[in-house]
């Protein structure tokens, strides 16, 4: 009985890495339960890239079977919950910074207001904020930040902004300050490669 | 010593061969660049530039390839006898991008990667087996793994 | 790939790429190569860098070769396009913390054994580094004016033409590249 349960698992998990063959190299025992998951969010209109990536990622680092699949799991239903935030014409772009956004720790509604602040893509604003959490700023003031400037700031002078906060943050200012300062500068038109890295009071200098 | 210098400097160079294959590779996926029509012809045509307009913007949309950067990963990993980086744009395989020695003996393994505008997430895998992220990186969020991978984000033009 | 054909031109050569045949350019590829290269090796102070602006000059001219209005004149009009990439390399290594040093060079001296730039001996190993150094403290503005004139032995017409600046802005760099590397090197024996 045994052998025949073994037997289904491995023709599920055969026609699945048929699907998408990248699969093939995921452990035999997450393979059927992660290509459900794709399967889901394909019919649930999300894009299901991310959610082979981080597949491959738990593969590649030898991650037991179930933390593969836990971890595609929540990151579909991170997906879910990003175009829900973000509304139904949310781009398949959008809608992974969304979920990289929230998993750092951003919560739907700022995603919703993030929506209706800018009407272009939200791709930038949101990988922006995701990545100040990431280098420390607390999620509060990085969204603070974020949202005064997503309004009328673009992709690029986003990117800039970044690189200066982080810039800051390197030099010895408090990741809190360092965001909200460098929006401040940001806001005031100083933002651009050529000229001095920041303005404001309180700039940490080298020691 | 002036002259020295600038002797040295215009001295001829040697780019290696293989320089010409990395270039010729890159191109086979590009279009052929056919020439562009100078600006008088196009007044001229006035009539047909919609039709103009919208047959470019067809060949504009089928064309799939985006603006990519080439960014170059670089650690320092003494111990290493292999060093491969794997991530987002690999699939996360350690045997699509090895990284290699920028010095024989010395401890510092650099890759170069074309990577369209977007965020990725990426790690180093020394020996085959041990996972690094990278140092000099912003850190992902916990993906419950264990250790963590890093971000890079590569803006577009 | 295409090997290079002697006595055809650039104009020949371009005409070719733009009517579908892709390997033309492999033959300016090798044709203007090693000569670009030298630039880029000398502006950005390392070859892996160096290599990459010019393999992304190629790409772009590739992509370009269009709009290129005087095709007998590609290399002059593929020198601009590396300068560029070569100024856009160079403020992308600024920002990422990574400058010309000693140990740079030191780096980016991979299998010395087989390659035929190496230096023969250690004086001439240490020249080598010393200049590299020297030209690595210059401002970008002024290594590019001081290698495009001393080193390209361009005319201050064409230099404008590719840079962007006037020509006595130009004058006036090459001026100053010249009287900061001999200070340089000055200090540099007194070490």
């Amino acid at each position: 009985m045994k052998r025949l349960a073994l037997l289904a698992v491995l023709m599920v998990a055969t026609r699945a890495a048929a699907q998408e063959p990248r699969l093939e190299r995921v452990d035999t025992a997450a393979r059927a339960p992660v290509a459900a998951l794709l399967d889901s969010a394909r019919a649930a209109g999300l894009p299901t890239e991310p959610l082979i990536q981080r597949a491959l990622e738990g593969t590649t680092r030898g991650a037991p079977a179930n933390r593969v699949i836990a971890a595609v799991r929540r990151l579909a239903a991170d997906l879910g919950r990003a175009r829900e935030a973000l509304g139904p014409s949310a781009a398949p772009p959008e809608i992974e910074a969304g979920a990289a956004a929230l998993r750092a720790g951003a919560s739907p509604s700022v995603l919703a207001q993030l929506r209706r602040a800018r009407h272009q893509p939200l791709m930038i604003p949101l990988a922006v904020l995701t990545d100040l959490v990431a280098s420390g700023v607390p999620v509060d003031s990085a969204t603070a930040a974020v949202l005064i400037l997503a309004r009328t700031a673009q992709d690029a002078d986003l990117v800039e902004f970044r690189r200066a906060v982080e810039r800051d943050i390197a030099l010895g200012a408090s990741p809190a300050s360092a965001a909200t300062d460098v929006a401040r500068a940001t806001l005031a038109g100083a933002t651009n490669v050529n000229s001095p890295p920041h303005m404001g009071s309180g700039r940490p200098r080298r020691p | 010593m002036f002259d020295r210098i600038v002797a040295h400097l215009r001295a001829p160079v040697r780019i290696d061969p293989a320089f010409d294959e990395r270039v010729m590779a890159e191109i086979a996926t590009l279009p052929v660049p056919t020439p562009v029509r100078p600006a008088a012809a196009w007044r001229r045509l006035a009539p047909f530039a919609g039709l103009a307009v919208a047959a470019t913007a067809l060949v504009l949309i089928a064309r799939p390839t985006p603006p990519t950067r080439r960014l170059q990963f670089v650690v320092v990993a003494p111990q290493a006898a292999t060093v491969s980086l794997v991530g987002d744009f690999n699939d996360w395989d350690a045997a699509r991008t090895p990284m290699r020695l920028l010095r024989a003996d010395g401890p510092v393994w650099s890759a170069v990667v074309p990577l369209a505008p977007g965020r990725y997430h990426y790690a180093f895998l020394v020996n085959g087996s041990r996972w690094l992220p990278d140092p000099a990186a912003p850190v992902a969020s916990d993906d419950g793994f264990g250790a963590p991978s890093s971000v890079v984000t590569v803006r577009g033009t | 790939m295409g090997k290079e054909n002697v006595g055809t031109s650039d104009a020949d050569l371009v005409r070719r790429v733009r009517a579908g045949d892709t390997g033309a350019y492999a033959a300016l590829v090798a044709r203007y190569r090693d000569r670009l290269g030298r630039y880029a090796v000398h502006m950005l102070g390392n070859r892996e860098e160096a290599e990459e602006a010019l393999q992304d000059a190629f790409v772009r001219g590739y992509r370009s070769l269009g709009r290129c209005d005087s095709p007998e004149r590609f290399g002059a009009w593929l020198y601009g396009i590396l300068v560029n990439r070569c100024r856009t390399a160079g403020a992308r290594a600024a920002r990422r913390g990574r400058v010309f040093v000693h140990d740079e060079a030191a780096l980016n001296g991979a299998s010395l054994a087989n390659d035929p730039n190496a230096p023969n001996t250690i004086e001439q190993a240490e020249f080598e580094d010393l200049v590299r150094w020297a030209l690595g403290r210059l401002s970008p503005e002024h290594r590019e004016a001081f290698l495009l004139k001393f080193v390209e032995d361009l005319e201050y017409e064409e230099m404008a033409r590719l840079t962007g600046a006037g020509v006595s802005a130009l004058k006036m760099r090459v001026k100053r590249a010249r009287e900061q590397l001999q200070v340089i090197l000055k200090e540099a024996e007194h070490v």
